[in-house]
């Protein structure tokens, strides 16, 4: 086994649960994660010399991933038939939704209403756990930048549900943050 | 106004996979599978392929007026996932062939197949980096219409990457010649008058396609900036009131159509420059870079459907 093939193996291996999460949390489907998982991996093969090492290789990956997935979404893209083969697993990580009231899903609405950008910032910490300078390099921004567009992102989707009036009991079920910014 | 701690928490709520919970098991028998059919392939020289189009929205990889009435077409090639045989040609009574291509490198036995079925045809395969030296002959200007169609999918291998060319082999004049050049990223076709020269391969990277990373988006879909706004089917100036009251600066995408409108289209150019209010607008994008920049996809005509969807744009896109 050569060296290019040893290293993409590990982090594969490494990467494959954040990734199939990443593309699950934004995906509507599990076809289209599945999409997704695949064409970022089979991506990072191809460019396998350009992977950096180490933890950053994490975050280079999910940022190949939000550019296939943007892809995707404009709809240029064509099915492959060796993604067909996670559906099934993909659709596993659809089944099961732990929190699914009519209050979240009022919430998830204005979520959606947000632009992409925004949403990939709040998911990106919120989600993944990135810290700023993590979501800094996968968006290939300043930090700075991260801290100030973070901030307006915060605050927009603040006004958002504000002005829907969804009341939200935070204390339920909340799930414990990875890091704090 | 809540605090960011309670944003960051209503957000997290929100994901589908738990933060910090791992999606999928690179152990599980799926996982395994893409491990070994990503790594069965070459590992890429450190470049990007092309983004793949669906016929639907085949961006053609010329931009230039009058390529089609010249009769070429440029498809991106899409070897991957070969199917065998490698190329196929069947001829109807009627004179009809349908070219099936699925290895591009089989330039030989393309070209002896076509021969044997009487297609005036001469296929060259240029290596990466390299492409027949032009001019080879003088192009036919005059195209009657059905001669061959678009490339499109081949029927039932949607996945496989190949594609399929409809030619009308009663519709040829005596003296004409196709002449394909068959390369890595692209082939072209181009109907030409005899005599044809023949292929003298020189350094060339312009059949080369770029690495197609547009600064555009759809706008009008949901969380863009013309969300909610319909501007698909109307006319210029139908649309332009309201981007102007929006304060949007507009530039315009000319698109050219294919023969019989089979979906897709060719970027003839773009311009700031108003064209006619009764243009038809086809879609919008927005820059991704610069908010406020909006692209209108427009013709000089009406068309009998949406090229950039082949259809209606709600076919494609249900929100």
């Amino acid at each position: 086994m050569d060296n290019a093939q040893a290293r993409f193996e590990v982090v594969y291996r490494e990467t494959y649960g954040q990734i199939t999460a990443y593309a699950a949390r934004r995906c509507a489907s599990p076809q289209d994660a599945a999409d997704v998982v695949a064409e970022t991996f089979a991506i990072t093969w191809r460019r396998i010399g350009e992977l950096p090492d180490g933890e950053e290789a994490t975050l280079w990956l999910y940022g190949v991933a939000r550019k296939v997935l943007a892809n995707h979404h404009r709809g240029e893209f064509r099915r492959q038939a060796r993604s067909v083969q996670l559906d099934a697993e993909m659709a596993d990580l659809y089944g099961a939704s732990p929190d699914s009231g009519v209050e979240l899903k009022a919430i998830a609405q204005i979520f959606q209403t947000l632009s992409d950008d925004d949403r990939e910032l709040l998911s990106l910490v919120a989600w993944e756990g990135l810290d700023r300078q993590e979501v800094a390099t996968v968006l290939g921004l300043s930090r700075n930048a991260v801290r100030i567009r973070l901030h307006r992102a915060r605050r927009r989707f603040a006004r958002a549900l504000a002005e829907a009036d969804v009341r939200f009991t935070s204390e339920s079920r909340l799930v414990p943050a990875e890091r704090q910014l | 106004m809540k605090n960011i701690d309670d944003i960051d928490a209503i957000t997290r709520r929100l994901a589908r996979v738990e933060p910090g919970r791992p999606g999928g098991r690179p152990s599980d028998a799926g996982a395994r599978t893409l491990l070994a059919s990503i790594t069965a392939e070459e590992p890429g020289p450190s470049v990007a392929r092309p983004r793949r189009h669906r016929p639907r929205r085949l961006v053609l990889g010329l931009a230039g007026a009058g390529l089609l009435a010249a009769g070429i077409v440029m498809v991106p090639s899409l070897l991957q996932n070969g199917v065998s045989p490698s190329y196929a040609v069947t001829k109807n009574s009627d004179g009809v062939v349908y070219v099936k291509v699925r290895d591009f490198r089989d330039a030989a036995g393309l070209s002896k197949q076509l021969k044997e079925l009487d297609v005036p045809a001469i296929v060259d395969y240029a290596p990466p980096g390299m492409w027949c030296r032009e001019p080879r002959g003088t192009y036919v200007q005059d195209i009657p219409a059905g001669l061959y169609s678009v490339p499109e999918n081949i029927p039932g291998e949607e996945s496989a990457g190949g594609w399929q060319m409809r030619i009308d082999t009663k519709l040829f004049e005596p003296g004409q010649t196709f002449v394909w050049t068959i390369g890595e990223e692209g082939t072209s076709t181009i109907l030409m008058n005899d005599p044809v020269a023949p292929c003298v391969l020189v350094p060339d990277d312009s059949h080369q396609p770029k690495v197609y990373e547009s600064d555009y988006q759809l706008a009008t879909t949901k969380g863009r900036s013309l969300a909610g706004l319909r501007v698909d089917e109307k006319t210029v100036g139908e649309v332009l009131p309201e981007l102007r009251q929006r304060g949007l600066k507009i530039t315009y995408v000319i698109l050219e159509i294919p023969p019989g409108n089979p979906g897709g289209y060719i970027e003839l150019g773009t311009q700031t420059t108003p064209v006619g209010d009764d243009w038809i607008v086809w879609e919008a994008e927005e820059s991704i870079r610069k908010p406020g920049e909006i692209r209108l996809l427009v013709t000089d005509k009406r068309y009998d459907k949406n090229p950039i969807y082949g259809g209606p744009r709600d076919n494609v896109i249900q929100e």
